[in-house]
């Protein structure tokens, strides 16, 4: 478990390695190590309060098209603008796509940054960066750079016990993993759709005719059982099970663990407003778990958004209508229920979609420029931030990188972004290699 | 000429034998060296004290007869203010000991050098480090090359660049480098330079003499000496180090507080800026590098257990490893564990070398077996069997990056076979090697250009550092964008191993196309700091002189296998223990360096010899390993070793792999899964690539076969295996099913202690005991129905930690 810290250098933080290995030693007496991680790094972020925080992250795989949805050019050329309106929201002087309607009457509830934008076209590598801050040199389908999730499941953990720090609903995101942190930080997933009459959690139901009676004979024969010393290993793996199966006995004994992930628990008319689809139920479901205490939770919106043809049927179709739901719904729900201040919600892809409209009435890959989405989490909404050409082509003002996306999101958590860790290669690794929060959204 | 410090090398040799000179107040105080003859107004010394075998630097008192001849500081660090001579008293528990000191030359005209004098300085205090002005970006328009790799480009951005403000001839203390790093104007990074400093001082003598450029024969530095280089200390302890360059026509300098240290492990032991070594409680060894303009050189610091042990009476080496183990021990004050016992062994070695658990009826065989000989033909049956194969193609194949992306699917098939061929019949490592550096033609010939297939996007650069990495134990990546930082490798290295593959070609056709070597050069990539075309050149060693004809990666291999080549034996050696011993000697497998010292060098140097006198056989090597009693200790601590991580005096437990984990709950449950495509009888350690879909093996981390390190391979426990091993219907089923081992065992109406004892042979290699026996009949007694009680009693085997590790 310290191969995560790289232990054999010394720390650019100033953290000195050997508080880390001392309370690292500790942790078979339930201190652990993310503990001791979590408290430093979020102790440096000064400011910020460390209370209770989680963030929602709706990703649109395969690119939104910032110009059908937030950053309409009604005056472009045919060519350019599609055949979507704008329509005014509830904030004077901002305009959104007349197919994001819900979101429009609520839209003091929600900030847009026009100008994010970064470098590469391609789904994998542009994915990485989005999800990492780290641009990726080659195309690979798997995290050379720990997943935003993964990071904040190091150094935060979860907000309670016996909850999982970081998971992907319904189903485990390619470019979601720790990489060097090491598979501890992996998100849990149910791996199944919220949305389906018989879902349920992965492996945290019990199984079919074992009852809660056998299960609890069986833990107490496994006490009697399982007598290997605990001290055979050298990294804390044996202690790390031994935390393991006491935290997924509690999941699948413990009643609000459990119901947590029941979904069928939900009000019938809550789920309809949500919208009975994937992206709707995962969105309730994500709700369901920050106030569990889950920390981060990457929400797949559906696959489709990579458009390149039947770019504006697809969108007033299907995706906009269910991600407008889904997302107001969310955001509606956790006003409702007081959470504005804890809870995070972005919603982004990898890139935006071309301006020029294909032959197929479709957009291709366009990182120039994007929107991203944020609302809650303590910062300020109601804005529509920085400004994209004629053609929403490129930022013409407050260019915002992926990492200062990320940035602003550690920031909300009160994670320093500056913190180290050590890839496999022994390299010094901070949290961001770049980016700042962004000033409008952190005031 | 800055290195006419030639003759302290000299008085350093024989330091040892004039020190006893100058011990005619105590016979216990030792000062090195015992004298000092300075050559130049630039050269320096660290005078280091010892007193009964202590060191005693910081608590001896220094005073300079002249001090205007030279100077000491209370860190015993002289430097010449004049021509002259002068004695320095060094005073220690009121005994007094005295070195003399000559300056001479001190009014000598000459400059100071911009390669060998400042640029050490701007990676002494940062400013070329990746964060600062090192990165490939700069900082604030500002960039130097990261460490200093290419001074031609970092002198002319100081001289050349800012509008001539950088370092300005006409009014020195104006330049902007002495005014930003001295914090005298505002200075993103802080003040890193004090005015009153020897480096400010040098810095700012260079620009006074109009800040020349280096001549082009300027001596460079070969070569760190550090004094000691090995130290054993106790708790709190401190010893300070010296460190002497030396240079290319052969002079030597002081350069102690020139260059920069760190550790390797600061919770052993920590290093002041200025070379003082402080030994923390914890016991365990630290390695204490500095560094100095590219070089590096290692001081061993050994934190004892306990004093040092004549011998280790319960301990009878079996071959050479366990000697120089024990070697270890002794130096360190450990007491191995005991050794394991019959069970314990025959579970461990059969998963290390076969991938599996024992089968219930080996267990009973073995255990019955009195012959004194028995584990050594255990050894034999298991490595002549085809699981041993099979586990080591599987091994092999996920650093090889054996996947059947990009149309591989048959290829990757093939590439398993060979390997699989290639250690059944134990071909020489070279010849292996050479099977898969050197593979031409098309895949059903040559399966193993897969491994060039599998690397087709970024070809040259993954190659280089796969080869660096997994043949020769060297992570080079790093020397592909500069110097590297904890290496003496520099980018020509890198560049010169990229150079065997630059006439890789590859054919238009095929899904692997043919790989082969042309005549001419294939790839347009060139050298990025000469703009040249890429040259082969021997790691450590010259150009390799190439006709259109001779093929490259032959004489890459050609190389490797040499008796002298540094790295290949070594890196192979490493790995097999890291296998069966859990943590190579030098960790992490793969990371070979001069500041990554080996737990126990005299044990990886004799392994390496012993594998080059066997002609590379790999087999022979895993036998010494499998046979040694350091291997067949038992895993638990004891007061006398627990605080051992890094030199075997016991076993290390580790969890199951994601192959064997999955394979072995098969076999205890007598439940066996298809994989598609594969014969019934398959298992997972018999896959020939990743792409079986298979939630239990992602579950347990297998890897994706996307890089050539062995730390892909992740065995750190998640929340989802606990759930998928305690709580889901994939276990479960395995453990109700009607032709599963429990219900055969029902079957055969069995006893309840027959049965009790064939769960624990089949799940943990041993019988039970006999309090495990009645606890078990005791559960499965009073349970109104024992079938569920005795699929209890497995899926309680199952989840133990005695079933999920090798231990």
């Amino acid at each position: 478990m310290f191969d995560i810290l790289g232990s054999t250098n010394r720390s650019c933080d100033g953290v000195s390695r050997r508080n880390f290995l001392r309370v690292g030693g500790l942790a078979v007496g339930g201190l652990t190590l993310p503990n001791l991680l979590r408290s430093e790094a979020v102790a440096k972020e000064a400011g910020t309060s460390a209370k209770r925080k989680a963030v929602i992250l709706v990703w649109q795989a395969g690119g939104p098209s910032h110009l059908d949805m937030y950053d309409l050019k009604p005056t472009a050329p045919a060519e350019y603008r599609g055949e979507f309106k704008p329509i005014p929201t509830n904030v004077s002087g901002i305009e959104i796509s007349e197919h994001l309607p819900l979101q429009a009457a609520m839209f003091d509830k929600f900030s847009v940054v026009r100008s994010a934008f970064h470098t590469n076209a391609g789904h994998g590598m542009g994915a990485q960066w989005m999800l990492t801050g780290y641009q990726p040199t080659i195309e690979v389908n798997d995290n050379i750079y720990p997943s935003c999730g993964s990071i904040v499941a190091a150094l935060r953990g979860p907000n309670e016990p016996g909850m999982p720090a970081y998971c992907n609903v319904p189903n485990r995101l390619d470019l979601g993993k720790a990489a060097y942190l090491g598979a501890s930080y992996n998100p849990f997933s149910p791996d199944s759709d919220p949305n389906s009459q018989g879902f349920q959690v992965r492996n945290m139901k019990l199984p079919g005719n074992l009852t809660l009676n056998r299960l609890e004979r069986r833990q107490q024969l496994l006490g009697q059982v399982d007598t290997i010393r605990r001290d055979i290993d050298t990294k804390g793996d044996i202690a790390g099970l031994d935390k393991f199966y006491h935290d997924a006995f509690e999941m699948v004994t413990n009643e609000k663990a459990l119901r947590a992930f029941d979904i069928h628990k939900e009000d019938p008319k809550l789920r309809e407003k949500y919208g009975r689809n994937d992206l709707g139920q995962s969105c309730l479901l994500a709700r369901r778990l920050v106030e569990s205490g889950v920390t981060y939770i990457t929400v797949q919106a559906g696959g489709g958004w990579d458009t390149h043809a039947n770019n504006f049927a697809e969108q007033k179709n299907r995706l906009l209508p269910q991600f407008d739901r889904a997302v107001a719904a969310l955001v509606d729900d956790l006003f409702v229920r007081g959470l504005q201040e804890e809870v995070l919600v972005m919603a982004m892809g990898e890139f935006g979609r071309t301006p020029r409209i294909n032959p197929q009435a479709g957009r291709d890959h366009w990182p120039g420029a994007m929107s991203v989405l944020f609302a809650g989490g303590g910062l300020k909404m109601g804005q529509a931030i920085g400004t994209t050409d004629s053609k929403a082509e490129y930022p013409t003002s407050k260019p915002y990188t992926p990492g200062c996306v990320l940035s602003t999101m550690y920031h909300t958590l009160g994670i320093d972004h500056q913190h180290v860790f050590y890839d496999n290669g022994r390299r010094p690794m901070p949290v961001l290699s770049e980016g700042q929060p962004i000033t409008e959204l952190v005031g | 000429m800055p290195l006419s410090y030639s003759q302290t090398c000299v008085l350093l040799a024989t330091s040892l034998a004039m020190a006893f000179a100058g011990e005619v107040h105590a016979a216990n105080v030792r000062v090195e060296p015992a004298q000092v003859a300075f050559r130049d107004a630039f050269a320096r010394r660290q005078l280091l004290v010892n007193a009964d075998g202590h060191d005693a630097t910081r608590q001896a008192r220094y005073i300079s007869r002249k001090p205007e001849v030279a100077s000491v500081d209370a860190g015993g660090y002289i430097i010449p203010r004049a021509n002259g001579t002068t004695d320095v008293e060094i005073t220690l528990n009121g005994q007094v000991t005295v070195v003399p000191v000559s300056v001479t030359g001190f009014e000598s005209i000459r400059s100071v050098d911009f390669v060998t004098e400042v640029e050490p300085l701007l990676s002494r205090f940062g400013c070329n480090s990746g964060g600062c002005h090192g990165k490939a970006s700069g900082q604030n328009g500002f960039k130097l090359s990261l460490f200093g790799f290419d001074t031609d480009f970092d002198y002319h951005t100081l001289v050349s660049e800012g509008r001539g403000r950088r370092v300005m001839v006409s009014a020195p203390e104006k330049s902007l480098l002495l005014l930003k790093g001295s914090g005298a104007v505002p200075h993103g990074g802080g003040r890193r330079l004090d005015p009153n400093s020897e480096p400010y001082r040098l810095i700012l003598s260079w620009i006074q003499s109009g800040a020349p450029t280096s001549a082009a024969n300027v001596p460079q530095v070969v070569k760190l000496k550090m004094i000691p280089s090995e130290r054993v200390m106790t708790t709190n302890e401190q010893q300070q180090l010296a460190v002497l360059a030396e240079y290319s026509d052969g002079s030597h300098r002081d350069v102690t507080r020139e260059a920069q240290y760190s550790t390797n492990l600061d919770v052993i032991a920590v290093v002041s800026d200025d070379g003082l070594i402080t030994a923390n409680e914890p016991t365990g060894e630290a390695a204490i590098m500095t560094r100095y303009m590219g070089q590096v050189a290692v001081c061993r610091v050994l934190r004892p257990q306990g004093s040092a042990l004549a011998s280790l009476n319960d301990f009878a080496p079996r071959n050479f490893i366990d000697q120089l183990a024990a070697d270890k021990w002794k130096k360190l004050g450990l007491k191995p564990s005991t050794a394991c016992d019959d069970p314990t062994f025959l579970r461990r070695v059969t998963l290390d070398l076969c991938g599996r658990l024992p089968t219930v009826d080996e267990s009973r065989a073995f255990l019955a077996d009195m012959g004194s000989d028995k584990r050594d033909r255990a050894i034999e049956q298991l490595l002549a069997s085809p699981d041993y194969p099979a586990y080591f193609a599987l091994k092999w194949g996920s650093i090889l990056r054996n996947s059947s992306l990009a149309g591989a699917d048959r290829a990757a098939y093939a590439f398993h076979n060979w390997l699989k061929d290639m250690v059944a019949r134990n071909r020489p490592y070279d010849e292996f090697v050479r099977g898969i550096v050197a593979a031409s033609g098309e895949w059903p010939d040559a399966p193993a250009i897969n491994w060039f297939w599998q690397s087709r996007d970024d070809q040259l650069h993954q190659v280089t550092a796969d080869t660096a990495q997994v043949f020769l134990g060297l992570r080079l990546q790093c020397a592909k964008c500069h110097h590297h930082p904890y290496e003496r490798f520099t980018q020509d290295d890198y560049y010169g191993l990229a150079g065997f593959y630059t006439r890789l070609g590859r054919k238009s056709f095929g899904e692997p196309p043919p790989y082969y070597t042309s005549p001419n050069v294939t790839l347009s990539e060139r050298h990025p700091i000469t703009g040249k075309q890429i040259e082969p050149k021997y790691l450590d060693g010259g150009l390799a002189k190439l006709s259109a004809e001779e093929d490259p990666r032959h004489a890459l291999v050609d190389w490797m296998a040499k008796p002298e080549n540094p790295f290949f034996s070594k890196a192979l050696v490493n790995r097999l223990w890291g296998h069966f011993y859990g943590r190579g000697l030098v960790h992490q497998v793969d990371d070979l360096r001069e500041t990554n010292p080996p737990s126990n060098p005299e044990l990886l140097d004799a392994l390496a010899k012993e594998f080059r006198d066997h002609k590379f056989d790999m087999k022979h090597m895993i036998r010494l390993m499998v046979q040694s009693q350091t291997y067949q200790l038992s895993s638990e601590p004891t007061d006398d070793n627990r605080s051992d991580v890094q030199n075997f005096a016991r076993f290390y437990g580790r969890r199951l792999p994601a192959e064997v984990a999955h394979d072995a709950v098969e076999q205890a449950t007598g439940f066996k899964t298809n994989f598609g495509n594969m014969s019934a009888n398959s298992r997972a350690i018999d896959l020939p690539h990743e792409r079986f879909g298979s939630y239990f093996l992602d579950t347990f981390d297998r890897p994706k076969r996307v890089s050539g390190c062995e730390c892909e391979r992740s065995t750190s426990a998640t929340l989802s295996q606990v759930l998928l091993l305690s709580n889901s219907d994939e276990v479960e089923q395995k453990l109700q099913n009607g032709n599963a081992r429990i219900a055969k065992m029902f079957e055969a109406k069995r006893s309840t202690p027959q049965m009790i004892e064939e769960l624990y042979l089949a799940a943990f290699s041993r019988y039970p005991t006999p309090a495990e026996i009645f606890n078990s009949a005791n559960y499965i007694g009073v349970d109104t129905e024992p079938r569920k009680a005795v699929e209890d009693l497995l899926w309680s085997l199952l989840n133990s930690r005695e079933f999920l590790f090798t231990h």
